[in-house]
This record gives C-alpha cells, sequence and structure tokens, in this order.
C-alpha cells in the first residue's frame, strides 16, 4: 500500500484550495457524481467530514462507501489521501 | 412485634426485579427503547457511545446515521455490557429502597393511628413508644445504608430525591414519637408539675 498514485501524489502535495471532489484519490467521475448529489462539491467539504469524525479512517470510510457507494479500494485511498493532506497542512 | 421484610432474597441479582421498578426508572425506560436510536437526540447519542467507549466527533446531520449504525452494532454485540452493571447497581439501590419503604409505611400508620388518639388515650403510647423506637432504630440504620450506596451508581437526581424523600419521611416519624412521648409526660407528671407551679 505503499505505492501512491499520481493523483494521490497531486493531492497531497499542496494546498487543496478550491479543488473538486473528484481530484481526491479513489473518487472518480460517477462516486463524485453521487457526492455532488448529496451537497459534497468540493473536496474541502469532504475534508470537513473526514474533521468530523475526528481524522478516524475507519469511521470515514464507513461513510464514503455509505454516502457515494465506493468500495473498500477507492474509499481506502481517498481515506489515505485526506490523512496525509492533514499531516502535511492542517 | 413487625414482620421483618428478608432483603436477603432480594440481594440475588439473578432474581427477576419486579416489573414495575423498570418501568418507573427512567434509565431502563431509555434502554428499553434502544431499537428506536433515531428518535434520540443528539446529545443521547453522544451519552449512548460514551458508554460503549466509541470514541466519536459531534453528532451532526452527516454523522448521525453513522452513529447510529455503530450503536447498533455494539449493542447486538454486548447488549448486557453496560446494562448490566447498571442493573446490578439498580438492583442494590432497589433492594435498599424496599427495606426503607417497608419499614417507615408501617411506623407511619403506627405514627398516624397515635396521633389521632394521641391527646385522649396517653395510656396506648407506652406500648406504642416501645415498638416504635426500636423499629426506628432499625429503619435508620437502612437508611444509612442506602445513603452510602447510591454513590456508586448513576449520578442521577432521581437517587437525591429518594434519599430527600427517605429523610423526611424518617423525621416525620420521629417528630410524631417526640409529641407523644412529650403528651404522655405531660400527663403522667400532671401531679409533679403542680407542685413545681411554675
Amino acid at each position: 500500500m505503499s505505492t501512491t498514485s499520481q493523483k494521490h501524489r497531486d493531492f497531497v502535495g499542496e494546498p487543496m484550495g478550491d479543488k473538486s471532489v473528484t481530484a481526491l484519490s479513489g473518487i472518480g467521475e460517477i462516486l463524485g457524481k453521487k457526492l455532488e448529489q448529496q451537497g459534497f462539491d468540493k473536496a474541502f467539504v469532504v475534508l470537513g467530514q473526514f474533521l468530523l469524525l475526528r481524522k478516524d479512517s475507519d469511521m470515514f470510510i464507513e461513510w464514503l462507501k455509505d454516502a457515494s457507494g465506493a468500495n473498500s479500494r477507492q474509499a481506502g485511498s481517498c481515506a489515505q489521501c485526506l490523512k496525509e493532506w492533514c499531516d502535511a497542512f492542517l | 412485634m413487625l414482620p421483618e421484610v428478608t432483603p436477603t432474597s432480594l440481594l440475588n441479582p439473578a432474581q427477576p426485579r419486579p416489573a414495575f421498578r423498570h418501568i418507573l426508572n427512567p434509565r431502563t425506560l431509555y434502554a428499553s427503547t434502544k431499537m428506536s436510536l433515531s428518535e434520540k437526540s443528539d446529545e443521547e447519542i453522544a451519552q449512548l457511545l460514551a458508554q460503549y467507549d466509541i470514541k466519536h466527533g459531534p453528532i451532526v446531520d452527516s454523522t448521525r446515521k453513522l452513529y447510529e449504525k455503530k450503536l447498533e452494532k455494539a449493542m447486538k454485540e454486548a447488549p448486557a455490557k453496560p446494562s448490566s452493571d447498571k442493573t446490578y447497581y439498580r438492583e442494590e439501590e432497589e433492594v435498599i429502597t424496599y427495606m426503607t419503604y417497608h419499614n417507615p409505611v408501617r411506623h407511619e400508620g403506627y405514627a398516624d393511628m397515635l396521633k389521632r388518639r394521641g391527646n385522649a388515650e396517653p395510656d396506648e403510647d407506652e406500648e406504642s413508644d416501645q415498638d416504635t423506637e426500636p423499629s426506628i432504630q432499625s429503619s435508620s440504620t437502612t437508611v444509612n445504608h442506602s445513603t452510602a450506596r447510591p454513590r456508586e451508581p448513576i449520578r442521577k437526581s432521581g437517587g437525591c430525591v429518594r434519599k430527600m424523600i427517605r429523610l423526611m419521611l424518617l423525621l416525620a416519624v420521629l417528630a410524631a414519637v417526640f409529641y407523644y412521648t412529650y403528651f404522655h409526660v405531660m400527663n403522667s407528671e400532671e401531679n409533679i408539675l403542680g407542685l413545681r407551679d411554675r
């Protein structure tokens, strides 16, 4: 699991600013649309949810799977991405 | 004279508790409606999460469903874990209150009867005093026990209210007893008072 995708490295490397939710690692078009429907249209909103869950990756993964229908791999990737972003910038 | 309520049989936690106590007790009421988690307030959810030692963030719209699911899972896995401790303490509390409620009721009954007859018939006071005094002592000891125990269980105000009620009952009984001894003394020592001649 130490190999990270380019998307992951791109996201974690800089402040997210106003990036779309699809910029998150593991979140593609389809999952992105589902999240946007629920109001999570920007990456920072998803970050907000991650922080609300006290940066607990397991809880966040559970939530993401529920909210967007992501599978374990995708949700795990997104959680890892956000966690590292927080470690770097929060 | 008064048949003692033997609480030893009640001290067995395996025995089924009287049903009405469960219903009246708000803690068991909430525990019994655990399946309707969605109806609970955010604070209640937070309390339940703390009970099951589940670390959680704020309970808001987006997080609530998640915590409800967690609680359901936790309740299924360990349904007896938090409530069993509580029931044990509750039983202790219940047992002790059972004892105290039995005795003072009888005392009060005697005390009321005495009050009504009181001034007119001091003859009966002797017997009743002797009866009430030792029984008061026993009731006071039970009160002491009960005041010691409720420190352990949950810090709800209900326990304090019950303590207050018990104390008030005891005071009422003591006051009645003092009145009777006073009147008894007054009536029996009429002559002596006449001699003293204030």
